[in-house]
């Protein structure tokens, strides 16, 4: 039972619940990595009775809600770990929405349709852009800028767009085609990609630096970092990075039959599976628990699912090499220490707990580094880029993505849209969007009586022979039209009015009015001079929108 | 004194004698179940409406057509030509003038709203849909849960269930179960600034009940009681029928079938009983054609205090506290007692802070129940249907309790069962057509309306008393006196009634011509100018 909203006692010791309507930021949105207003473009499908919009119409207006702040629906549907998942009220109660496969129909959706993303501003300006790397980061630089009218040219050395999506995610998890959809509705809209360009080889850093008035980097982090252990220095050892780029562009990577991946993070599993799908036998290795690895969680699952074995508590100290070829690591029996000051608990070896496990290959997906050689006069501390928290290094240059540390292609996004602000209210004299997020609306403020308990949807996945007999097939489909109309009626719409009609319905004093024009977190009017401070609206509010209002 | 046959708060005992039926509403019944067996005995039916059923040709449809024509979806029968033999033979025993919509195999019910004219509804309509082995489907569509605490998951009234309709609930079937009942309730206290009298039961059995609508006030979580909405809501679930966790927004027509909407679609039904009370705005979304006029209604102030169950019976007992006091705009107030809590109910139209204070301040009041040292813990001010609407149903719609008729400022409950359960006969054993509910269960709501009328004048007549200190102590006075001899219970007699809701105002104006109330009351205004006299 949730607990009632706390009333107010005015003098003569009755209780005064006198509503307010506040928008309240919903967890999903604040979880976001790439900053998608998922309870706005939920809402237009949801609410489309509501606000008299038909299904495709709905479906545009949240795609083009959702392509706002994300011009990579389709990607991200398929690759983002979901934050906002866990950060759904639901997940508390009987299962968080599946947003991510939401997020998913709607690009596939919107690709079928054959949609162009939107301006903001045709308006072309004087000012013109340049964008190192075209990965999601600088993309989604390039992206906002064009759309608010400025010219953009992104170098990227490599022969086609996309980054580490293109290149470093594995077919299986992310069609080539669908990435290329995507990336060209950006190109649509004037932006120029120069593939096939490195900077130094084919045109100089200072060069660029001059063709433009802001200078965007977004060249991630490509230097491999191998263990650091003996025997990694040869043949038959990759980073992660490396071996599915390889097989990404199509080159024979020759692994043998046993293969040894080194790491807990998405790269690993990645690598690990691609590998299973070349035939071999694969053991991951990590120091930690399966609580500590980084990867998402259900990939993990699926992995074990193909077979891949896995290691834990167990850290790399040797390869070993006969006549040169690997044939086996020699690993340690990690152990966790009991939590630190800072709450983490550290691996460290187990006295005496050394084995040696054979294998013809070692992949260390442990880590990545921006790669500087080409990009000289950047100050860069252990390797990374130091930049403002919102990607400025200085005057007219601007950083995003892995280059400002690893993490996932929302963040990467995220850098890029908020960079452009800030470039775009820079040059044009505006005030940038806040970007602060203040506490979003907790579960205990939601109804969750108002709808019946019900599970999320989950796509039916290939059987696992099958999956690795296809190495490029998408193990998991896009969920059904049915399924995804199902699975946005689970959203409460928490912290924002659903126009759910049951505080208009049971206030007797009538001090709710529709609106005339209803749309998604707007459908009624509240006037208190008739209230009767019952609370009853407060209480029956699903949303958490109606609180009680201060005296 | 306590009635020898009570066994507790919720050992409600099951009188026979009273389980009466609403004689008005199955007046020319006729039904006939013949190959299915008769309806005799029925726990549903009443006897002199049994009895009546004419022994017309047996069905002699085959099992396995019958069967045929039950998994028959109910959109795809066509009236008449296509009616199932059963529902011709029904037709055939219905009077002349009942028009040909009725409900067949395979009919859907909704019920909009799930309070206690929507679950009796249901209950009865399923009830009597099995004596005659008719398969409908009923669905209440109710989006509150009355499991939950506060104003939110309640039905929001005084909470009192006379004796009268506790049995005739356990003549239906249904049995209140002690968790619902907060406290059985043997007196009430008649507050006046003449002075203070106690009224026990003057009939054997006729206690009240105090119970919640919804499960308690705001801070009353895990509390040991059951909801006694959520209790019915139960019953009639066990009957059959579905509920439907959803608020409805709208009513439209799909022909002449009433279509209801919610946020999640459109259903069409053959049959609507809309059982909204007159606390949702769902009335004024009705078209028309559904019914004519709207509820009068009038407004009210509950709210609840927790004090504790000791201190509750230290200071109100197992008493209901009434006060009838010279406040401008407030008509009448009452302190209930229910477990840890006291409801207090005033009924006035222009209840506001001021007033709540100044009748809270009152001498009276502060000398009953010292309101500053309790806090209140839940308050909301619903509107009571003062005033039925003009045609309470329409073609394949019925309006039953608070949105339809009720009996003024006291025993909703009461009719809502009243209502419910003349609206199931009718759609039963008559027919759904505006016709038939004109015919059939519009008297019932006559009736309740030609009652309150008697209701009126008992209120005039409280009015005077209110205002008169003279006659406030003549009553007292009578009141008194009854209370210390225990015969010729006159006074109160009409008090109880009329305070409990138990007896119709009818019964209560009747009452009030006796011979012997008169002259107890004649008596009493005599003495009444003698100010000397020591009962003074």
């Amino acid at each position: 039972m949730r607990p009632t909203a706390q009333g107010i006692t005015d003098g003569s010791g009755l209780p005064r619940y006198r509503p307010q309507q506040t928008e309240q930021p919903a967890p999903c949105e604040a979880a976001c990595a790439s900053g998608s207003e998922i309870r706005s473009w939920i809402g237009h499908v949801a609410q489309r009775d509501r606000t008299g919009l038909d299904a495709p119409e709905a479906y545009a207006k949240a795609w083009r809600t959702l392509t706002d702040a994300n011009p990579f629906p389709s990607v991200l549907g398929r690759i983002c770990p979901h934050p906002c998942e866990f950060g759904c009220n639901r997940s508390e109660n009987d299962g968080a929405l599946a947003i991510n496969a939401l997020e998913r129909f709607l690009g596939d959706w919107a690709i079928d349709q054959g949609l162009g993303l939107d301006m903001l501003d045709s308006e072309p300006k004087a000012e013109t852009m340049g964008v190192i790397g075209a990965g999601p980061s600088g993309l989604s630089f390039a992206y906002q800028m064009a759309r608010r009218g400025y010219a953009v040219t992104v170098y990227e050395s490599r022969p086609m767009a996309g980054g580490m999506l293109r290149y470093g995610v594995p077919d299986y998890r992310l069609p080539p085609d669908v990435l290329t959809a995507e990336i060209d509705r950006i190109r649509e809209l004037g932006v120029e990609i120069r593939t096939g360009t490195a900077i130094g080889a084919d045109i100089s850093f200072e060069e660029v630096r001059c063709a433009h008035d802001v200078l965007y980097l977004g060249i991630g982090a490509q230097m491999p970092r191998l263990l650091g252990i003996p025997g990694e220095n040869g043949p038959g050892v990759f980073t992660g990075t490396e071996y599915l780029s390889h097989v990404n562009e199509g080159h024979p990577v020759d692994i043998g039959t046993r293969v040894i991946v080194v790491g807990g993070g998405n790269t690993a599993i990645d690598a690990a599976r691609v590998a299973r799908r070349a035939g071999a036998e694969v053991v991951i290795v990590y120091r930690r628990t399966r609580t500590e690895m980084p990867a998402i969680p259900a990939e993990v699952d699926e992995a074990l699912d193909e077979g891949i074995g896995l290691e834990l508590l167990t850290g790399p100290i040797e390869i070993i090499r006969t006549e040169g070829k690997v044939t086996g690591l020699v690993t340690q029996r990690m152990r966790l220490t009991e939590p630190g000051p800072d709450g983490r608990r550290r691996p460290e070896p187990e006295p005496g707990a050394i084995f040696e496990m054979a294998t013809d290959t070692v992949i260390a997906a442990v880590s990545q580094q921006p790669d500087w050689s080409a990009l000289d006069g950047i100050q860069v501390q252990d390797g990374w880029i130091t930049t403002s928290d919102l990607g400025l290094v200085d005057g007219a240059m601007w950083a995003g993505g892995d280059v400002r540390g690893l993490d996932i292609a929302g963040s990467a996004i995220t850098h890029g849209r908020r960079a452009a602000e800030q470039v775009h209210a820079k040059l044009r004299g505006l005030t940038a969007p806040d970007t602060d997020r203040s506490t979003p609306i907790g579960a205990e403020r939601v109804n969750f009586e108002f709808k019946e308990t019900t599970t999320p949807v989950h796509a039916p996945h290939l059987p696992v022979e099958v999956a690795l007999q296809n190495p490029t097939v998408e193990p998991t489909a896009t969920i059904t039209e049915a399924e995804f109309l199902a699975e946005v009626d689970r959203c409460f719409s928490c912290g924002l009015c659903m126009g759910c009609q049951q505080c208009w319905m049971y206030c007797t004093s009538m001090s709710f009015t529709k609106v005339a024009d209803p749309k998604p977190g707007s459908y009624y009017t509240l006037s208190l001079d008739a209230c009767e401070e019952c609370g009853k609206c407060i209480e029956v509010c699903p949303c958490g929108y109606l609180e009680v209002a201060p005296p | 004194m306590q009635p020898s046959s009570v066994k507790g708060p919720g050992g409600i005992t099951t009188s026979p004698s009273r389980a009466r039926s609403d004689g008005n509403s199955v007046v020319g019944v006729h039904i006939t179940r013949t190959a299915a067996g008769t309806p005799h005995g029925q726990p549903g039916l009443p006897d002199h409406a049994a009895g009546t059923a004419v022994p017309t040709e047996p069905l002699h449809v085959p099992e396995t057509d019958r069967h045929r024509h039950r998994r028959r979806p109910w959109h795809q029968s066509k009236r008449p030509s296509l009616r199932t033999n059963r529902s011709i033979q029904r037709l055939v025993s219905r009077p002349a003038d009942d028009s040909d919509a009725v409900l067949e195999d395979g009919s859907r019910i909704a019920v909009v709203g799930g309070g206690p004219a929507g679950s009796l509804f249901a209950y009865f309509l399923l009830r009597l849909a099995h004596t005659i082995d008719l398969d409908i489907s009923v669905d209440v569509f109710e989006p509150r849960r009355f499991s939950h605490c506060g104003p939110a998951g309640c039905n929001h009234c005084g909470g009192i269930v006379s004796e009268s309709l506790v049995q005739m609930l356990a003549a239906e079937g249904i049995n209140l179960p002690p968790t619902v009942v907060q406290r059985g309730i043997y007196s009430y206290v008649l507050h006046m600034d003449a002075g203070v009298v106690e009224i026990e039961s003057p009939v054997e059995e006729q206690r009240i009940a105090a119970i919640y609508r919804g499960n308690g006030p705001r801070t009353a979580v895990d509390m040991p009681w059951d909801s006694f909405d959520g209790y019915l809501q139960q019953v009639c679930e066990k009957e059959g029928a579905r509920l439907v966790h959803q608020l409805v927004i709208g009513m439209e027509r799909d022909g002449d079938r009433p279509v209801v909407i919610t946020n999640d679609g459109a259903t069409t039904y053959d049959l609507v009983a809309v059982a909204s009370g007159v606390n949702s705005n769902f009335l004024s979304l009705l078209e028309p054609d559904a019914a004519q006029g709207r509820a009068e209604v009038s407004r009210t102030f509950i709210t609840e205090f927790e004090l504790g169950a000791d201190r509750i019976l230290e200071t109100l007992g197992d008493s209901m506290h009434v006060f009838l006091l010279d406040i401008p705009r407030l008509e009448f107030a009452a302190l209930i007692p229910k477990g840890d809590y006291v409801t207090m109910a005033m009924l006035g139209d222009e209840i506001d802070t001021d007033l709540i204070k100044q009748f809270l301040d009152s001498p009276e009041v502060q000398a009953a129940f010292p309101t500053d040292s309790m806090p209140a813990v839940c308050s909301c001010a619903p509107v009571i249907n003062v005033k039925g609407p003009e045609r309470p149903f329409g073609e394949r719609v019925v309006l039953i309790g608070d949105a339809g008729t009720t009996r003024l400022y006291k025993d909703g409950i009461g009719a809502a069962y009243r209502t419910a359960k003349a609206a199931a006969e009718t759609a039963i054993v008559h027919g759904v057509s505006a016709h038939d509910f004109d015919q059939h269960y519009f008297p019932t709501c006559r009736a309740i309306a030609t009652d309150n009328m008697f209701g009126r004048l008992i209120f005039f007549f409280t009015i005077a008393v209110r205002k008169s200190r003279y006659a406030r102590k003549a009553v007292l006075r009578m009141t008194a006196r009854e209370q210390r001899r225990r015969t010729g219970l006159h006074m109160s007699g009409v008090l109880w009634n009329m305070f409990t809701g138990s007896a119709p105002y009818r019964d209560v104006f009747v009452n009030s011509l006796h011979p012997g109330f008169l002259y107890g009351l004649a008596r009493s205004l005599v003495v009444g100018v003698r100010p000397s006299h020591p009962e003074g």
